[in-house]
């Protein structure tokens, strides 16, 4: 490992070498070892001030595009038509909270949700909103960030088979995921679309022709040949290790039934929503967690309504997959599943996108990017569900009370996974940088 | 009256302390109380308080020095700009921070000794000497002082050699002034070990103590100015005698010189096979060919070695990898939607190889290059960035292998450039236009960040062009290109070397920066010194490597030598690069790659775009060229990319296809000893050992019968085709 948090020192365990050489590097930027003592200082103070893992795992279902609040969490019945939009609003569990139409089940469990209404960002653009969002950084041309998965898949020391950061089907194309840390900490895309019958992981089937005993015999031979040649040069030299934890992958069949979709009960396969990519990707998230993944994210594409905003609820007669009612379906399937399961006090599920869409419709019947506010919910690992965070003006253009930032979600985020966001990480350089940014706060209210 | 090791702050204290203080022997403790005494001497707010402030880390970019500052105090990195400092010390916040009536309740002082909330904690106490220094600096009125300017800093000793270890080593720090005078500053300089793991320092007293054996550097900063210091201890008690190593030159003189200095014992000459392909690999980007391989196995002539680089340096593998390699630090790539220009550009680049154009002469078109960009080659160097302080960053790197980037927001923390050596680079580049046509622009300016006025065009480390003249990049030219030039011949040399070493003799090969000293100072000297007498051409460099003995051992370390992954004493063995693996795989299963449109039979080495859609290049994790190669040609996350050698069609597809040498092999009715023989020579340049066949011979007597023999045969392949003596150039 070649980046380390610096607190990973406060147990006062040497720095591994090359950390060092980093340090060295860069202390440059500027640390010399009296100031990781100072900062180790401040991230205890910080961490007095009551901070402590909820969540072991989190799910984010990132709606990439730009999911239309009023359409979604933070409808304005009350507003003229051009603001309110052609979608009614209903009224959930928690007295006086309305959502849009389209979410009927989510409107069921709003008692276990959280919605925080005041999200605010300046970035309309959507490689620059999704930096901020993913990250909790705005996007800077000197660094590259790492999104919050990666972040995580850096700090967790357990390498168990299966990779610590997983994307379905991939990650969006807006960024590249591991920003300054190694690549190895890009989430590992399963590819596909786990909404068709035939849904397979990418390579973790066995090609044409081959099976376990082949792999087994390959890496027998791969590992007979290393040790010749090591015996040869009279040296001592670590072991395929790439291959060993993908032939750990392909031969646990543990590893791969995770990815299995089809062990389902069809009843449960149904209830995410059949053969619905979005609904089946949260399915399989949710296996994913069950067998100690710590972060996946789920995409879901197609949020970006520039024109014809009622395509979000039907798109054609009888259409029971268009993104909202999916994604009702899909979260409201999900939140129930992990609770049936106990596994939500320890599952933080997040639901995002790079921001909002402008309050009056435009001429196509669509709206266009919004950053001012929008939404974002969030469901257990600590959340307490039941409320609405903040507000929206009338029009929902820009907060009326409790504005929070991206930076503020990935602080508290991080705080949830037990990840503190004073800790820091080191660029190739070696730079030491927070992984959350200074000065954001935790939306205290969120956790319970 | 004070013994001249007392530090400089002891010094500054004790005369400004009216009272007789007893001082510790080593100056560490200070007065209990110096917060009713009259202060006499004048406190330097330049020359005494700033270096407090980097002593105690106030102004590192971690704390106030962040762009950003922190907590709302903001400090220039390291005291770079003390102007500002002042500003925000004494008038920012309604100068709440100093407090002229009360010193000592000055937030100056509150803070760091944390008598008050302080996100930083303590940094000293109240009765620290540099709490007492900020008072006085308080009651004498906060002046901006500076009696003199630090001129440069004096570091002993440079280089040491250390018998045994923990045994402590005493650097001193001594600064010149402009007035002549000159102050030990040891107190105050901040020693950095580049690891603290193997060298603990003792604030404040200059003395370091080494608990590792190797080659160590602690970094020496005195306000602005920063020194490495090189500390070695042998990594072994016993001295080798190494005066009858066998030595081929300046190269082996001077390897064999340091690995002297540390004990080591140079591993031994590697055998004839081994060289073969490791020569092959480093020189053209290929694998040897069988019949290569045959011939030069059973070649008994001496001198087959000198005769085999020679036959190298001169082919056409030569000229196409070591174009890529430059295309790779030029970053050739097409332009949004305009291919031309990159094919131009690489057309350009694998004639001036082809054709042994120095590499000065090279650096001279690139720097000139105006024209049509879609048919004179070099001008596209200008199409490379679209911005003169991007430019200004990729010239930096290419011809100097420096970082100036740092040096865009702040003086470099770390080396010697400022941001008038950055904005001066870029105001250079800023008088061209760029796009498809590139041509002179007299209007062209950069703003310099710092004074918001225009930046004069500057050569790094040079006086500013005057404003009237016209010929800056001739300027830039001529100096890049001087025999006398310190960066440019030692940066190229140090990438040949790399390239043929494993390990740059600076590393990163892109980082040169006073803090990051050579491994072997005198060698990069005589390397770059030997590239200028023979007219910066690449061959003779890389000749005098390939033949050298420190070129020619074996790649493993004697298990009774300790570690080294610097000095040279074994080969250093590299991962293949993503397009040559990719050739590799495609020559020895004897099926070419698809390349896009490309035809058929195009090597990965030879392709112009970075992007060019392929799987398998994306798989191994080649470089885009979007930003700088040197350093990011890690591989891809392993996992996919093993999930993908195991599983995925990339060698699967290919291992016995029709066509492939496996399936011409079976069809000829080869016998499996004879198939594996042939595909050993074809991969890896020798024949299989005894042991290897042995093992194989059991492997294969599991698998019975014509299928299960191909099957055998197929899973033979691919693991030779995954196992570390293929994936490497060992």
């Amino acid at each position: 490992m070649t980046h380390h948090a610096t607190r990973g020192r406060s147990d006062g365990a040497p720095l591994a070498r090359r950390d060092l050489v980093r340090i060295g590097g860069l202390s440059a930027l500027g640390l010399g070892l009296g100031d990781v003592l100072g900062w180790e200082r401040l991230a205890r103070s910080e961490k007095r001030s009551g901070t402590g893992q909820r969540a072991s795992s989190c799910i984010l279902i990132w709606l990439d595009g730009g999911p239309s609040h009023i359409e979604t969490w933070d409808p304005k019945p009350e507003a003229p038509i051009e603001v309110r939009g052609p979608l009614e609003s209903i009224t959930t569990r928690l007295p006086g909270v309305q959502l849009s139409e389209c979410l009927q089940r989510t409107a069921t469990i709003m008692d276990r949700l959280a919605v925080v209404r005041s999200v605010t960002s300046p970035l309309g653009e959507h490689n620059f909103g999704t930096h901020y969002l993913m990250t909790g950084y705005r996007p800077s041309a000197a660094l590259a960030y790492p999104t919050i998965g990666a972040t995580v898949a850096q700090t967790t020391t357990r390498r168990p088979v299966l990779p610590p950061n997983i994307a379905i089907p991939k990650l969006t194309g807006k960024i590249s995921g591991n920003g300054y840390l190694p690549t190895s900490t890009r989430p590992f895309a399963v590819g596909g679309n786990p909404g068709k019958p035939g849904f397979q992981v990418r390579d973790l089937d066995f090609y044409k022709g081959l099976d376990i005993d082949r792999l087994g015999r390959r890496r027998r031979i791969v590992e007979a040949f290393d040790r010749f040649e090591q015996a040869q040069a009279a040296s001592s030299a670590a072991g395929n290790t790439d291959l060993e934890r993908a032939y750990n992958l392909v031969a646990s069949e543990e590893a791969r039934q995770a990815f299995r979709l089809s062990d389902e009960p069809a009843k449960l396969r149904q209830r995410y929503g059949n053969g619905n990519s979005l609904g089946q990707g949260c399915l399989l998230a949710r296996r994913l967690v069950e067998r100690g993944v710590r972060f996946v994210t789920v995409t879901s594409s197609g949020w970006d309504t520039h024109q014809d905003i009622l395509k979000l609820k039907e798109r054609f007669p009888t259409d029971r997959n268009a993104l909202i009612p999916s994604l009702d379906r899909a979260l409201s399937a999900l939140v129930g599943d992990l609770g049936d399961r106990g596994m939500l006090e320890k599952t933080l599920v997040v639901v995002m996108g790079e921001f909002g869409r402008t309050p009056k419709i435009n001429a196509r019947g669509g709206r266009d990017h919004w950053p001012g506010v929008f939404s974002v919910l969030l469901a257990g690992g600590g959340v307490r569900g039941g409320q609405i965070v903040g507000q929206s003006d009338a029009q929902g253009e820009s907060p009326a009370e409790s504005p929070v930032t991206p930076a503020d979600l990935a602080t508290t985020i991080y705080t949830l996974l037990g990840i503190d966001p004073a800790t820091e990480l080191h660029t190739v350089d070696g730079r030491p940088v927070r992984v959350a940014p200074d000065g954001a706060r935790v939306v205290k209210s969120l956790i319970g | 009256m004070l013994t001249p090791r007392r530090s400089f702050l002891a010094r500054v204290m004790a005369v400004f302390a009216a009272a007789c203080v007893a001082l510790s022997p080593g100056g560490d403790t200070l007065a209990e109380d110096g917060r009713d005494r009259e202060t006499t001497a004048t406190v330097d707010f330049e020359n005494d308080l700033i270096p407090v402030f980097t002593r105690f880390g106030c102004n590192t970019g971690a704390c106030h020095g962040a762009a950003i500052g922190r907590g709302g105090f903001k400090l220039s990195l390291f005291g770079s700009n003390p102007d500002a400092d002042h500003e925000a010390i004494v008038h920012e916040l309604e100068g709440a921070r100093v407090n002229l009536a009360r010193p000592t309740e000055s937030l100056l002082v509150l803070k760091p000794t944390e008598s008050i909330t302080h996100g930083g904690g303590q940094r000293f106490g109240t009765d620290h000497e540099a709490a007492q220094l900020i008072t006085g600096w308080i009651r004498q009125g906060t002046r901006r002082q500076a009696l003199k300017s630090l001129v440069r800093v004096q570091v002993t000793p440079r280089r040491r050699v250390v018998e045994s270890l923990d045994q402590t080593v005493t650097i001193t720090a001594t600064a010149h002034y402009s007035d002549g005078s000159r102050r030990d500053v040891t107190s105050l300089a901040v020693l950095i070990p580049e690891d603290s793991s193997a060298v603990s320092v003792k604030p404040g007293s200059g003395r370091v103590r080494i608990s590792r054996r190797g080659r160590h550097i602690v970094v020496v900063r005195f306000l602005t100015e920063v020194v490495p210091v090189e500390l070695l201890v042998p990594l072994r008690e016993q001295p080798v005698d190494l005066s009858l190593a066998p030595s081929r030159g300046f190269i082996d003189d001077e390897i064999l010189k340091t690995l002297a200095t540390l004990r080591l014992e140079p591993a031994p000459a590697c055998d004839d096979a081994t060289f073969l392909r490791r020569v092959t690999l480093d020189l053209t980007g290929r694998l040897p060919t069988p019949t290569e391989a045959r011939s030069f196995l059973a070649n008994r002539r001496d001198g087959k070695r000198v005769e085999l680089v020679e036959r190298l340096l001169a082919s056409d593998a030569f000229t196409e990898y070591w174009t890529l390699q430059f295309a790779r630090l030029l970053r050739i790539r097409p332009q949004a939607r305009d291919t031309q220009g990159a094919e131009t550009y690489h057309r350009w680049l694998a004639r001036q190889v082809g054709r042994k154009t120095g590499l000065d002469r090279l650096a001279r078109e690139l720097v000139l290059g105006t024209g049509d960009s879609h048919e004179v080659g070099p001008a596209n160097f200008y199409r490379a960035t679209n911005d003169p302080r991007k430019q200004a960053e990729l010239a930096s790197e290419f011809f100097m292998g420096t970082r100036l980037r740092c040096a865009n927001c702040h003086d470099h923390p770390l080396d010697r450039w400022t941001q008038d050596d950055y904005h001066g680079l870029a105001a250079i580049f800023a008088r061209i236009e760029t796009g498809r046509v590139i041509r002179p622009k007299p209007s062209g300016r950069v703003i310099h960040p710092r004074t918001l006025e225009v930046a004069g065009r500057r050569i790094p480390g040079q006086p500013e062009m005057p404003d009237t003249s016209a010929d800056g990049l001739k300027r830039l030219a001529n100096w890049l290109t001087h025999p006398d030039n310190p960066y440019f011949a030692r940066a190229m040399v140090n990438r040949l070397w790399k390239s043929m070493m494993g390990r740059g003799l600076v590393e990163p090969a892109d980082d040169f920066r006073d803090t990051n000293p050579p491994t072997h100072p005198r060698l990069l000297d005589r390397l770059a010194s030997d590239f200028v007498e023979h007219e910066y051409h690449i061959r003779h460099t890389l000749k005098q490597i390939a033949i050298s003995h420190a070129y020619a051992r074996v790649a493993s370390p004697r298990p009774d030598q300790p570690t080294d992954d610097r000095f040279h004493s074994h080969a250093i063995r590299e991962s293949l690069e993503p397009e040559v693996l990719a050739d590799a795989l495609a020559d020895v299963l004897g099926i070419s790659e698809r390349y896009g449109e490309l035809p058929d039979g195009t090597r990965a080495v030879t392709l112009i775009n970075p992007k060019t859609p392929s799987l398998t290049l994306e798989i191994l994790g080649r470089c885009d060229r979007e930003i700088s190669c040197e350093s990011s040609l890690a591989p891809t996350d392993g996992l996919p990319r093993q999930l993908h050698l195991l599983n995925g069609p990339l060698i699967n597809a290919r291992l016995s296809a029709p066509g492939s040498r496996l399936a011409l092999l079976l069809k000829a009715k080869r016998s499996p000893h004879q198939i594996i023989d042939t595909f050993f020579v074809a991969a890896l340049g020798r024949h299989p050992r005894p042991r290897e066949m042995q093992f194989l011979d059991a492997e294969l007597l599991r698998s019975p019968g014509a299928e299960g023999r191909r099957e055998f045969l197929e899973d033979f392949v691919w693991s030779l085709l995954s196992c570390r003596e293929f994936l490497t150039n060992h």
